[in-house]
């Protein structure tokens, strides 16, 4: 019997064995394959190829395509990328561009026709292109020879050069035969499409990662790396947990998860800028922020210094307007330094206790990382103690839009929103979130600012073309901004990626977007 | 038999058919469109092109026209296109995340089958013994831990503390296939999925075998001095097997839910990566392309059990 119940064990133990195989061991790390999280975090575009599609995800698009124009690596200036140099006419109503020689993946040579054919595709939204309003003022496209591009405008734009960057260059001869309303729908996008950027494309595994050869034919020489792979993670933590095993060697990190990483000699800790206002924007059509004392009062209510240090670890730069550029700063305008007693004293003055009381004010946000969970806490907290009670609510991102972005919003549904906005490298990039032209369904104006003073002022620094008196004009909004307070301007955070200690000359940074940016993907290399 | 698997399909389309009616009235009721879901609200996008891409989807139809015109396409089997990737044809999609779900489902059924059956087969024999008592333990803790929870604490130890394991995905990256490559990456999800599973028909089984051991016919056996293990094998497993076939057949739906939360930790290109994806980004095609074809697996799924139950016990007849 007991031998018996011996062998039924061990029968049981067996199967039991049977089912955990012995790990495999992984093959050598080939040591010129680079492996990244390239569209993890805010600025990626995971499983998107196609970059007329694109509203984010650049970092990896331009290591394959270029476009004409891109801006250096602090984000500050647009430098020529494919074109060479350019000139304005004196009118801002002609654009120059002499090209670069290059040549795409396939070996044919790129020439004016391809640019002209790529900015024609961008400016038609049958395509699907998310440019076509922003080439609005493109009256024609021209290919004088072969390096020759003219652009024409019907009026100056200022925002023209950072447009351009976005327009990734596509080849004519592979595209042309293909209807404008079936392009998206092609396959040449994930299987095999071609550009001019240092590396070419390989292959796409669904769901799993994207890898690129190197473009020995490079005119700016030779890649360092043989390889690079961009791999796909359905979360920053899933992509942290694979640079921590090893498998990759760079990702975006969100900067909660910056601490056990910040003292490991095995990686490096690379900081950015993230050019997004956060703000609490307050639904002007909702009668409770009528009067600019209570807005006043939100903002002295919240202590943004201790929010910074306590949640952010630092990483961030308190906005008292859109702006925290030195140059698009005046220098007198108010801080709004927290003072509880002063917002409880203007609450009283403006007669909050007829406009709302202790009624809950929701508080609608699309920001559902840990993070964010804890800065409308604070938010809450700090509001609930002069007298304003809000109620946070976290919504993923279709949500939020079809709340915001209704034409008829439920106001209930959202007296206030806590949400951020692109304030740069372009300052005119916020314009759409405060124009009263842009309140939807016209643009995305969904805090509803109707504010004439604003909207001049805005009006006057889009249309400025004079480079030099730009940031005038900015400052002149920044100032507007900070006396009315269409929104309670908060913070603009830093960003972070974290790379292995090992490359050597790689170049990242945050970019909304995800760029792009002057990267050099051909000098990165990776350590033996 | 045949004619009560041809009932039971029919059935099973008309259920289909209800089902895609279901999705699509709840899809639209969820808040958001695919379009909203593509906004990213930090870059706001012109409404000209955004109104521009709904026409092209049509989205700016009515809903029941909406439904006819996918009805109408699904029927000659087009499900349409993915709209987060038009360059994809949902029906490709889903079937070609079928191969790793099944996979991945497959080899945590048979793990959980074969430690389940065995496990509860000790538990039975050796009642009330340390090594019962550390399986009940084991099993509470395994039907009581959900799936996200043991995924990602399986994939802390052993992938990033331990560094045995890969962090994710079904083959290394860059890599020529290889089976060993595969079994690497499949392991530690498989087992992880098979948690629950096992421990649930591991108390079935030690349920309803410690049952079948307590009749006349198993006594009858011993007294005529037939082996313990033959008595076991031969003359109790059979029986004690049938409520576990049904409760194996039943879990499938459960590991298809499971599968949904371990593909997401563990990036396993299948159809729950999928279907997460597309619920985040509102893509109905490949919502609807996906639940249909996992529908149809179930009902294809239980047909088989209750087809397998009238083998494995010939007194229960089919139709």
């Amino acid at each position: 019997m007991k031998r018996l119940q011996r062998l039924s064990s061990a029968i049981a133990l067996s199967a039991m064995m049977a089912t955990t195989v012995v790990p495999a061991f992984a093959g050598p790390v080939q040591a010129a394959t680079l492996s990244g999280g390239f569209d993890v975090g805010p600025g990626g575009f995971q499983g998107n190829f196609n970059p007329l599609a694109a509203t984010g995800g650049f970092t990896w698009l331009s290591v394959y395509f270029e476009p004409l124009l891109t801006y250096d690596e602090k984000l500050e200036k647009v430098v020529g990328q494919l074109a060479s140099s350019y000139q304005v006419s004196s009118d801002q109503l002609a654009y120059t561009f002499t090209l670069a020689d290059a040549k795409w993946h396939d070996g044919k040579p790129f020439t004016a026709k391809d640019a002209k054919f790529t900015i024609e595709l961008a400016k038609n939204a049958k395509t699907g292109s998310v440019l076509a309003a922003r080439l609005n003022a493109v009256s024609s496209v021209e290919a004088k020879d072969d390096k020759t591009l003219v652009i024409k405008l019907s009026a100056p734009s200022a925002s023209l050069m950072d447009t351009l960057t976005k327009v990734m260059m596509l080849p004519e001869h592979a595209l042309s035969q293909i209807p404008a309303d079936q392009l998206a729908k092609n396959t040449w996008w994930s299987t095999a499409p071609i550009g001019t950027g240092p590396f070419k494309f390989s292959k796409y595994v669904t769901d799993q990662y994207v890898e690129l050869v190197a473009n020995t034919d490079y005119r700016g020489g030779k890649p360092a790396l043989e390889k690079i792979i961009n791999r796909y993670f359905a979360n920053p933590a899933a992509a942290i947990a694979a640079l921590r095993a090893g498998e990759i060697q760079f990702t975006y990190v969100d900067s909660n998860d910056l601490k056990a990483l910040n003292d490991n000699k095995d990686f490096r800790v690379i900081e950015g800028n993230s050019f997004v206002v956060n703000y609490l924007g307050f639904n002007h059509d909702s009668p409770i922020w009528k009067d600019v004392r209570v807005r006043q009062a939100v903002m002295y209510a919240i202590n943004r210094d201790a929010i910074i240090q306590s949640l952010y670890g630092g990483a961030a730069k308190p906005a008292n307007c859109a702006y925290v550029a030195d140059q698009v700063v005046p220098k007198d305008i108010e801080a709004y330094a927290y003072d509880p007693e002063k917002a409880k004293q203007l609450l009283k003055e403006a007669g909050w206790d007829q406009i709302n009381g202790n009624k809950p004010i929701t508080l609608l946000t699309y920001y559902t990382t840990p993070l964010a969970a804890n800065v409308m806490a604070a938010v809450q907290a700090m509001l609930a103690q002069v007298g304003i009670n809000v109620t946070p609510r976290a919504v993923d991102t279709p949500t939020y839009n079809s709340i915001v972005l209704n034409p008829t919003p439920d106001v209930a549904q959202f007296q206030m929103v806590y949400a951020g906005l692109q304030n740069g490298p372009d300052p005119g990039s916020i314009n759409v979130g405060l124009n009263e032209k842009q309140i939807p369904p016209a643009g995305p104006n969904v805090a509803r600012v109707r504010m004439p003073m604003l909207t001049a002022a805005l009006d006057a620094a889009l249309g400025e073309t004079d480079a030099a008196k730009r940031d005038d004009r900015y400052q002149e909004v920044c100032k507007v901004m900070n006396k009315e307070l269409p929104w309670g301007p908060l913070w603009v955070a830093k960003r972070y990626g974290v790379a292995s200690a090992k490359l050597k000359d790689f170049i990242w940074t945050p970019a909304p977007g995800g760029g792009p940016y002057q990267a050099h993907p051909e000098k990165w290399a990776i350590a033996e | 038999m045949l004619r009560y698997s041809l009932r039971r399909l029919l059935i099973g389309v008309a259920m289909l058919l209800a089902l895609s009616v279901l999705i699509f009235a709840m899809l639209r009721l969820t808040p958001g469109d695919p379009i909203d879901a593509y906004i990213d609200p930090n870059i706001p996008m012109s409404s000209s092109d955004l109104a521009e891409l709904r026409t092209t989807l049509g989205l700016d139809q009515p809903l029941p026209m909406q439904y006819v015109a996918w009805l109408r396409q699904a029927l000659t089997g087009n499900l349409g296109y993915s709209i987060k990737r038009p360059d994809q044809p949902v029906l490709g999609l889903v079937l070609s995340r079928v191969g790793p779900t099944v996979l991945l489902m497959g080899s945590a059924i048979a793990i959980a089958i074969v430690a389940g059956i065995a496990t509860g087969i000790v538990g039975a024999v050796r009642r009330n013994s340390i090594a019962d008592l550390s399986l009940s333990v084991f099993a509470v803790a395994g039907i009581s831990s959900p799936p996200f929870l043991s995924a990602l604490v399986g994939l802390y130890f052993f992938s990033v503390y331990f560094n045995w394991m890969p962090s994710g995905g079904m083959l290394t990256p860059g890599q020529e296939f290889s089976v060993a490559d595969l079994l690497h990456h499949l392991i530690l999800p498989a087992t992880l999925l098979a948690v629950a599973q096992t421990a649930l028909i591991m108390r079935y089984m030690r349920a309803s075998m410690l049952e079948v051991l307590n009749q006349d016919y198993v006594r009858t056996a011993r007294a005529k001095g037939v082996f313990e293990f033959w008595v076991i094998t031969k003359h109790a497993l059979r029986n004690a097997l049938l409520p576990v076939v049904t409760l194996i057949g039943s879990t499938i739906g459960l590991a298809i839910g499971g599968a949904i939360f371990i593909e997401s930790v563990f990036n396993w290109p299948g159809m729950g990566l999928l279907m997460v994806d597309a619920v985040e980004g509102r893509d109905y095609p490949v919502i609807m392309g996906s639940t249909l074809v996992i529908g149809a697996c179930v009902i294809l799924v239980n047909l088989l059990t209750d087809l397998a139950y009238a083998v494995v016990d010939p007194r229960i007849k089919v139709g």
